[in-house]
């Protein structure tokens, strides 16, 4: 059985997008509209991988890769973080949540900046499913 | 001075001995005389305070005497002493200006009386006189004050920075200090007391301070306004002008108006707008990459969505991947027209129009995309509104920016169970102005959204949006020197009301 991808994205361009990339390269693709449906996504349907937007309206990209990475279910879940946002500015706002909330959360394990090239997307998602 | 010595004048040798013992015996100091001539050098040499003389002496006799002294000092006291029925002496010696009468035999009685009543009447002289002299002097400083006081005040009319104006009662102009001389580019020679309010100032200030005095509405008068004026050479100058209506005792005795020249203060402004907009441009040119960077992906999804469905000859993929690319390059298109919007100065192109018609053309346009999202979008127009003369674009513009925000509030609010609705209303004003609210029911802004509003790349629609569409609205319509406002509650909706002033199409 194909392995399943989780992708979390407010903009319907980078869904389809995404969508078909996974399709081309035979992952079967979730899709959700913002962090909120995300975790509720990664909870029934349990994906093997998650493609996450940092700035979305309900329920932010970091908000829930802080969930991910503080839940031991989710812990070892692999996530690629793919956005607008510079990491630098990403790292920045961890280290302020970090302080803020206590508790250091592991960098993303693949931070791709947007506009992605497709076969870069393709690479990030083959090495971490292998 | 009191009375001190005095001069006893008889050819009796026996009477001026004993009136004089009479008198020192008082505590006055005599010099005594037996005739007129004699009384006299002694008047003019030891100047006594008081005269008592007989009437009937050798050489010179009383009457005489009486005439004399009053002719050297005609404040000097005389008293007579008569026999009795000596009636045409009596008149005589009052016509000479006596000051009082003793009958003879002369009794200390009616001597102290007379005394009495001649120091009196020194006493109250030298009073007077006194009175006098310190009064002149009086006059005098008050004088010298009220001038000082006069001349200071001149000086700070004529130096002031405000041009001051001041009318009478009947609004003739008396006051005009150089400034207002510049402002209004009249000399003040040609102005004061000759021209009256109505010649001096445009119809509709004069208008103004005649309101003053006919309301009473003490805050208004308080307000400083700002109006143009137009001078004699046709050049105008902006200014702002406070003013006050002159009160004494109750009554209303004129008015002053301050005028300040806003010419420069203009200029700095409109610099200042136009630095902090270049700035915002700057400041945003990395909330903008993020927009751009979703443009981008949009496109190179976009394209690869079309070259998959090229390779695989599969419609529905060609479809998406084309509308993703269309709908990015027009993203890429409005968001360049926005910057040059709203990085330039653009003035109103204000031409005929129907403003009920602009808001019908900007329903049309947004209607379906909001049917396909269950959202009802209604006009609610006022019928009165004709046509006026206004910047059609501005309200094209703007109408749809806050409508496009409205159903974006709808599209982003949680509560489904609602049944969404937008409502433009148009509405007449006092003052020509049309009002425009279009109001939604969707999700609403607290109050930290509502203050980051109208600040430069600000936006609540995450990727979505440029946060220049509300600030590009706001700079047309403040170009059209209407007002925008917001009220709005989370979770329940928000209204945006623009109000934009307009001319009739007669001109008027």
């Amino acid at each position: 059985m194909s392995k399943k991808v989780l992708v979390v994205d407010d903009d319907p361009d980078v869904r389809t997008f995404v969508i078909t990339v996974l399709e081309e390269n035979q992952y079967t693709p979730l899709v959700a509209q913002d962090g909120i449906e995300g975790m509720e996504k990664i909870e029934t349907e349990n994906p093997d991988l998650v493609i996450l937007d940092v700035l979305m309206p309900r329920g932010s990209g970091i908000r829930l890769y802080r969930s991910l990475k503080t839940d031991e279910r989710y812990k070892t879940l692999p996530v690629i973080m793919l956005t607008g946002i510079a990491l630098r500015s990403f790292l920045k706002s961890q280290k302020v949540l970090a302080e803020f909330k206590g508790g250091e959360v592991p960098i993303p394990d693949v931070y791709l900046e947007k506009p992605v090239e497709p076969e870069d997307l393709v690479e990030a998602i083959q090495k971490k499913l292998g | 001075m009191a009375v001190e010595t005095i001069l006893v004048v008889d050819d009796e040798e026996a009477i001026v001995r004993l009136l004089s013992m009479s008198l020192r015996s008082d505590g006055y100091s005599t010099l005594t005389a037996s005739d007129g001539a004699e009384a006299f050098e002694l008047v003019k040499e030891k100047s006594p305070d008081l005269v008592i003389t007989d009437i009937k002496m050798p050489r010179m006799d009383g009457l005489e005497l009486l005439k004399t002294i009053k002719e050297y000092d005609p404040d000097m006291e005389v008293i007579i002493v008569t026999g009795h029925g000596d009636i045409d002496s009596t008149i005589t010696a009052l016509q000479y200006g006596a000051s009082d009468f003793i009958n003879k035999p002369v009794r200390d009685e009616a001597l102290s009386i007379a005394l009495a009543r001649a120091k009196e009447k020194i006493e109250i002289r030298e009073k007077l006189a006194e009175y006098t002299l310190d009064l002149e002097e009086k006059v005098k400083m008050a004088t010298e004050v009220i001038r000082r006081r006069a001349n200071f005040q001149q000086l700070l009319i004529r130096s002031s920075n405000d041009g001051i104006v001041a009318f009478d009662s009947n609004w003739k102009i008396v006051v005009f200090n150089p400034e207002a001389a510049r402002i209004f580019e009249q000399k003040a020679s040609d102005v004061l007391n000759k021209m009256t309010v109505d010649e001096l100032c445009p119809e509709s200030m004069a208008q103004i301070f005649k309101s003053d005095i006919a309301g009473d509405d003490e805050k208004n008068l308080r307000l400083p306004w700002e109006e143009t004026i137009f001078r004699i050479n046709d050049n105008t100058i902006p200014v702002r002008f406070s003013r006050s209506v002159l009160h004494e005792k109750g009554e209303m005795v004129g008015s002053v108006v301050f005028f300040q020249d806003l010419t420069e203060i203009k200029k700095l402004e409109k610099d200042l707008l136009q630095s902090e907009r270049l700035a915002a441009v700057g400041q945003t040119v990395s909330g903008l990459a993020h927009y751009i960077k979703n443009i981008l992906i949009g496109l190179k999804g976009g394209s690869y969505v079309v070259d998959v469905g090229l390779k695989k000859d599969d419609t529905n993929k060609l479809k998406e991947g084309w509308r993703t690319i269309k709908k990015n390059i027009e993203r890429s298109s409005d968001l360049v027209q926005n910057l040059l919007t709203y990085s330039k100065e653009r003035e109103p192109e204000k031409t005929n129009c129907f403003p009920n018609e602009v808001v019908s053309d900007v329903i049309t346009l947004v209607k379906d995309y909001a049917k396909e999202n269950n959202i009802e979008v209604t006009p609610i127009l006022d019928d009165s509104i004709g046509e006026v003369v206004i910047d059609p674009d501005t309200l094209h513009r703007s109408l749809l920016n806050l409508v496009s925000n409205g159903i974006d509030a709808c599209l982003d609010d949680e509560n489904i169970d609602k049944d969404w609705e937008i409502t433009v209303r148009t509405f007449k004003e006092a003052d020509r102005v049309i009002g425009f609210e279009v109001r939604d029911n969707g999700s609403g802004m607290d109050d930290d959204t509502k203050a980051k509003l109208f600040s430069p790349f600000f936006s609540s629609k995450g990727g979505k949006g440029t946060g220049l569409g509300l600030m590009v609205t706001s700079k047309m319509i403040e170009e059209h020197k209407g007002t925008i406002d917001i009220d709005s509650t989370l979770g329940k909706g928000t209204a945006f009301t623009i109000r934009l002033p307009y001319q009739t199409v007669t001109g008027e």
